[in-house]
């Protein structure tokens, strides 16, 4: 089942209806996990895939438990360690054929593991330092399981899902909140299904012909068009899907009482590429800076000050490289990461120029001109055009429109 | 010296500008250049200057936009308590 088809629609108004009947606590939360286990029941394979799975999370239970009692950086990382080893081999990095070819023959397919990963080095850390408090198994279980996150972002943190757990009651109050949370539920599968199904299948066309037309000798006259069509039209597909997906988990949550963060805020109105991961998928930005980017530069800040801010750069390449390698198991998600980790550093290297050239104050003017911002704007949408580019599909198939591109190119 | 005092002198160290007049409602937003590279360098200046360790949930937690001042503040209080 899929988040937004008929029966995941038809079951959600089934399960809010129920839901908004049920008396207790105790007895909203059982409905809840009982509704998150239906759905997990129709993503997991086989037997192999729900042990890989159980170990998973009471493993991470377990040590998070540990480090709550007694806080060693050492387990951490001893910990940490095996979960990423897990992780590769689960989702079968390419790279494993040439190291332990044995490890892509494994039959453990768990859907949402990604997520599950960051939702679980985020409770690890957070438990070490004293910020998880009332973790139990039964809520963890259900925060690391939830329907509504198990199988992309938001990625919620602990501590807020906590906040409902607490409660879960249906958040939307009255008739018009309801309505509300209906329509935008509804405006979401529209968005999948209608606007990013049409994108999705123009860019596909426009893909094959490019491909088609790139085997003879084009000129550039007859590619552009086909190439400037899959360059816009991958982004657009890429936004409505997502954010459809989200405004249908974020609705579909409230009607339950979990109350998931925002992932989108007119993304495509960025003015630069650190701005863009606060408005794109930006649970997952913020992710990447406060587990990610914080303790790297915090760790190089720390020991020597002075020379922090040309580390920067580094910081900034390692957090994006590693944030582009989690999106998936080819080698093109991170050259996806290493194109977005130097727009953050060429942002920051601008900055860091206009200030020490001009001084702070004209900073603050420079980012109030409007034609400078409407040129950040288009500049960081196209910066992103390109960068996703690399994002459908193994490295050969992303670089083949842009060779063939390249191509015309030359005398 | 009170707390927020020395947290100004904080302020005037990492943005390099003593004209910066802390109060508690002040927010990111209202200081140039408070953004996520120097919000750590003043969470590495805060913690060295009061000897205190922030968690990354609170360095996180403080990005967010109903901080303020008044809020790191407390925060620092909470931790020189302990």
């Amino acid at each position: 089942m899929t988040v937004g088809s008929l029966e995941f629609l038809g079951l959600l108004l089934l399960a809010s209806a129920l839901f908004s009947l049920v008396p207790t606590l105790p007895l909203r939360r059982a409905f809840l996990a009982a509704c998150s286990a239906g759905f997990l029941w129709t993503l997991i394979p086989n037997l192999a895939s729900w042990v890989a799975l159980a170990i998973f999370i009471l493993s991470g239970y377990a040590v998070a438990q540990l480090l709550r009692k007694w806080p060693s950086a050492v387990l951490l990382w001893a910990y940490l360690v095996i979960l990423l080893a897990a992780f590769l081999a689960i989702k079968k990095y390419s790279f494993l054929a040439y190291i332990f070819p044995v490890v892509l023959s494994i039959p453990v397919s768990i859907v949402g593991l990604s997520y599950m990963l960051f939702r679980q080095i985020h409770v690890l850390v957070d438990s070490m330092q004293g910020e998880t408090e009332h973790l139990t198994f039964w809520g963890y279980c259900n925060y690391q399981l939830n329907l509504f996150t198990l199988t992309a972002g938001p990625i919620q943190r602990f501590q807020d899902f906590q906040q409902s757990w607490t409660q879960l009651t249906p958040i939307p109050a009255g008739s018009y909140e309801l309505s509300k949370t209906w329509l935008r539920i509804l405006i979401g599968v529209i968005k999948i299904a209608a606007i990013g199904a049409g994108f999705l299948f123009a860019y596909t066309k426009s893909y094959s012909r490019l491909i088609e037309i790139g085997s003879g000798h084009p000129t550039l006259a007859v590619v552009l068009p086909w190439f400037i069509a899959l360059f816009y039209l991958y982004p657009l597909y890429i936004y409505a899907n997502f954010s459809g997906y989200c405004d249908i988990v974020i609705g579909g949550a409230a009607l339950l009482g979990i109350s998931l963060p925002e992932n989108f805020v007119k993304p495509y109105l960025s003015r630069n590429v650190i701005d863009f991961w606060t408005r794109f998928h930006r649970t997952l930005g913020f992710w990447i800076r406060d587990y990610l980017f914080t303790p790297l530069y915090k760790a190089v800040a720390e020991r020597n000050p002075a020379t922090a801010k040309s580390f920067a750069f580094g910081c900034y390449f390692i957090a994006f490289v590693l944030a582009g390698v989690w999106h998936g198991s080819t080698s093109n998600f991170a050259v996806y990461g290493l194109i977005h980790g130097f727009g953050a550093s060429a942002t920051k290297l601008w900055e860091t120029y206009l200030v020490r050239t001009r001084g702070r104050p004209y900073l603050k003017e420079y980012l109030q001109i409007r034609w400078i911002k409407a040129v950040a704007i288009a500049a960081t949408l196209h910066f992103y055009a390109f960068s996703i580019l690399f994002f459908p599909g193994p490295l050969d198939k992303c670089l083949a429109p842009i060779r063939i591109l390249v191509r015309t190119l030359k005398p | 010296m009170d707390n927020l005092c020395e947290l100004q002198e904080v302020f005037h160290e990492v943005f390099d500008d003593d004209t910066i007049v802390l109060k508690g409602a002040t927010t990111a937003a209202e200081v140039g250049g408070w953004d996520s590279l120097t919000h750590i360098n003043l969470i590495v200046a805060i913690e060295k200057r009061f000897k205190i360790k922030f968690a990354t949930a609170e360095i996180a937690r403080l990005k967010n936009d109903d901080q303020n001042v008044g809020t790191l503040l407390g925060l620092i209080s909470l931790k020189l308590a302990r």
